[in-house]
């Protein structure tokens, strides 16, 4: 059952009138209290400028009326394409389409063998995003974790090559820097066969961290947001505040400062190159007040991700966020309704890319093999809430009732044949849904175990290479790869 | 004898008006500001740390807190006499170069002056050499190097390097922390204490002031 792009929209917990309300606080701050920037970044506060900023160049700040905001934003595709190598996995974002998939940079991971958490590797890298291939509901690849064994230099484009060697769907990550882009370009361009062939079907981009709440550009990530958009990569606009310390506590308060971090790096994006495909990156997360560490699993993170959707919507940006995190270090109850809430709020507010949305334990530092088994389930409930109940002629059934009649069963029923594999959610088969009897027989395994297991035997499945050999030889040829595939 | 008890309980009430009433009634009675400071002000702030350790205080609360200290030890400082001031250990804390995180990076600062001790904190981005200049400066005891990234955390052993080459490594002791970073990395590197959060992260900064 593909659920993937289905409609949200259905829970919005800003009304039209909110919404306008926020966005017009947007404009105030960046026309008010602007934004500020450090040293390297000349070029773009010339640019600007040129284009009716003001600067004040001894404050590093910038200020921006908001008919040029308005103008410029306007000017950011409305539907964003993010393709697969497999067409079949391609992403239609736009509206209130909404995707899910992983999340990045995890640094541990719960052995499968001992169940301990020990720091990732770049096997890892490539088995679990051989892993996130095979599960159908989770419908793209966010670079799960880091290559902690490799060297630093080598991290760019050997995370890549790990994940478009392992999966088909669509691969985005972050780079270090600008040299770190280009090569990976140049290797997704051998694979696609020519730059050309890659911007008409991007199967990678990139994510960049541009600001630094509240209200600061990272230098070296806007340097790589604006060479992107230079070389027509899509690439999400990552700024993610805490509320309570990098925004304010406030729900409302955080929204309103993200957005204005989002109209102005769209801003600066259009203004570098207009047009290019960019995705709204507003991560509206919380603080931990008791220690200062990121509440990912908060509900509040579900309620402030839908309503972040839905200020992108109004300027009619397609978006990236994220939801389906826990604070929890194991698979657990709490794991479970922590990324059911927050992933389903997400869903239902209609975004189009939410990712951390499957794999990820402790807020976002850890993955288990086993929660992306649970994860493609609770995607997958996610999805059939979006896609609502049929009531056309066929699904009302008035036919089947009249010949079933008063007192008869509907089980043998054609009716009942024909609708029984698509009206349900049939599940991946890590729900347990057994007699007690039957269960006990089986080893009384809690859901952690059953979904081990599915992990483990969706691997020993045979290993699809995704790179052409001859492709991948010329690949080796000229870029340092370490991972061996046998 | 004076009793303390009303300093610590106004500092741990948040109350900073009268906290600086208490602090100044205290000089007029005659009372040592040294013993007003340590007595007072920083057995107040244990209380407090302790508290956030427990999770029984937000933040927020212990920032106030904080800064009441502060205010209080702003009074006291012209009072203090030379050694009491320079027994206060000096620390040097930064987030190491190419790492841009810095809200773990200065709870621990904070933490560390509400411990009684004077923390140089220097941003984020810091490098090596930059480091080694402020622990001349500052004539530093303790070097805290914080990093939350597996990129990073090479650039905490180059600087303890740094800092070896330098000739200044007697000098200090290095504490290092920050979300990737674990006890087997802070030996590894040479470092000589790790602490992973800011609680813990003061008790050890005074532990090692200590031992010199
Ligand atoms: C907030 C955050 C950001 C913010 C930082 C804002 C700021 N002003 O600091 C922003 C958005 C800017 C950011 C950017 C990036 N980030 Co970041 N970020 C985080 C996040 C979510 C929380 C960090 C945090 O503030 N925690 C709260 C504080 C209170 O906790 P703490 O820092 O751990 O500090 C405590 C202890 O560690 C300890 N401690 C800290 N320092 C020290 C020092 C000493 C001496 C001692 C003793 C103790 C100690 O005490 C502290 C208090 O208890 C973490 C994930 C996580 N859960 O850790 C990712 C994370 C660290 N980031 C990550 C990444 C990948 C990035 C980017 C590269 C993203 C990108 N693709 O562009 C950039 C890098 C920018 C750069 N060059 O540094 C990854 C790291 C992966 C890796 N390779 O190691 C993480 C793990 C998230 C993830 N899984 O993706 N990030």
């Amino acid at each position: 059952m593909n659920l993937m792009g289905l409609q949200g929209g259905q829970y919005c917990p800003l009304s039209p009138e909110q919404i306008k309300i926020v966005h017009e606080a947007s404009l105030k701050i960046l026309e008010r209290t602007g934004i500020i920037y450090e040293q390297g970044l000349e070029d773009t506060v010339q640019m600007l400028e040129d284009n009716g900023a003001a600067i004040d160049r001894d404050r590093k700040n910038i200020t921006f009326p908001r008919d040029m905001i308005i103008e410029q934003v306007a000017k950011a595709p409305e539907k964003v394409v993010l393709c697969g190598q497999d067409s079949k996995n391609d992403l239609h974002l736009t509206r209130n389409r909404v995707h899910l998939g992983t999340g990045g940079a995890a640094i541990k991971i719960l052995d499968p063998e001992t169940g301990d958490s020990r720091s990732t590797t770049l096997k890892d890298l490539y088995e679990v995003s051989r892993l996130v291939d095979k599960l159908d509901n989770i419908h793209f690849l966010v670079r799960p974790c880091i290559a902690t064994d490799i060297d630093e230099a080598d991290y760019d484009i050997n995370m890549f090559y790990a994940c478009l060697a392992a999966s088909s769907k669509h691969v985005m990550a972050g780079v270090n820097d600008e040299k770190g882009l280009h090569n990976v370009v140049e290797m997704a361009s051998m694979i696609a066969g020519g730059l050309d062939k890659l911007i008409k079907r991007p199967f990678i981009s990139v994510i960049t961290s541009f600001a630094i709440s509240p209200l600061k550009l990272c230098t070296q990530s806007t340097h790589i947001m604006q060479e992107a958009n230079r070389c027509r990569i899509p690439v999400a606009l990552s700024s993610a505040p805490m509320a309570g310390s990098t925004s304010p506590l406030t729900m409302a308060g955080t929204l309103a400062q993200l957005h204005a971090e989002q109209l102005a790096g769209i801003t600066i994006c259009q203004l570098t190159q207009a047009g290019a495909p960019v995705l709204y990156g507003g991560i509206p997360g919380m603080a931990n007040l008791k220690t200062m560490g990121y509440s990912g699993g908060a509900v509040e993170c579900g309620m402030m991700n839908a309503a972040i959707h839905q200020l992108s919507n109004h300027i009619k940006v397609p978006n990236y966020n994220s939801s389906g995190l826990s604070d929890s270090k194991v698979p657990d109850a709490q794991s479970g309704y922590e990324k059911a809430f927050t992933a389903l709020l997400a869903s239902m507010g209609g975004s189009n890319y939410i990712h951390h949305s499957a794999g990820m334990l402790e807020s976002m530092l850890t993955i288990a093999y086993e929660q992306y088994v649970i994860d493609d389930e609770i995607i997958g409930n996610c999805c059939k809430v979006l896609k609502g109940i049929d009531c056309d002629a066929e699904h009302l059934a008035l036919e089947v009732i009249d010949s079933v009649g008063p007192g008869g069963n509907f089980m043998t029923a054609p009716h009942t044949m024909a609708h029984m594999r698509t009206e349900y959610y049939n599940g991946n088969g890590v729900t347990d849904r057994k007699s007690r009897e039957k269960w006990e027989q089986e080893g009384s395994r809690d859901i952690r175990q059953r979904a081990l297991d599915i992990a483990k035997k969706l691997l020993a499945g045979p290993k699809t290479l995704y790179i052409p050999e001859e492709i991948d030889r010329v690949i080796r040829e000229k870029f340092n790869i370490l991972l061996e595939i046998q | 004898m004076t009793d303390f008890n009303e300093i610590k309980e106004t500092l741990v009430n948040l109350d900073e008006q009268r906290l600086i009433q208490l602090v100044n009634d205290a000089l007029e009675k005659g009372i040592p500001a040294g013993d007003i400071l340590n007595k007072g002000l920083i057995a107040g702030m244990d209380i407090v740390g302790e508290k956030m350790e427990n999770e029984d205080m937000f933040i927020p609360e212990v920032l106030m807190a904080a800064r009441a200290m502060g205010k209080g030890v702003e009074i006291l400082k012209p009072l203090l006499g030379e050694e009491e001031t320079s027994a206060r250990g000096s620390v040097i804390i930064g987030t190491v170069k190419g790492d841009l995180h810095d809200i773990g990076k200065n709870l621990v600062a904070m933490m560390i002056e509400s411990a009684g001790l004077t923390a140089h904190n220097l941003g984020v981005d810091i490098a090596p050499e930059e480091f080694v200049r402020m622990i001349k400066e500052k004539n530093a005891s303790i070097l805290c190097l914080s990093a939350l990234l597996t990129t990073t955390m090479p650039m905490m052993k180059q600087t303890i390097d740094a800092v070896v080459e330098s000739g200044l490594r007697d000098q200090v002791k290095i504490m290092v922390g920050g979300a990737p970073v674990t006890q087997a990395f802070a030996d590894e590197i040479g470092a000589d204490a790790f602490a992973s959060d800011a609680g813990s992260a003061a008790k050890t900064a005074k532990a090692l002031v200590n031992q010199f």
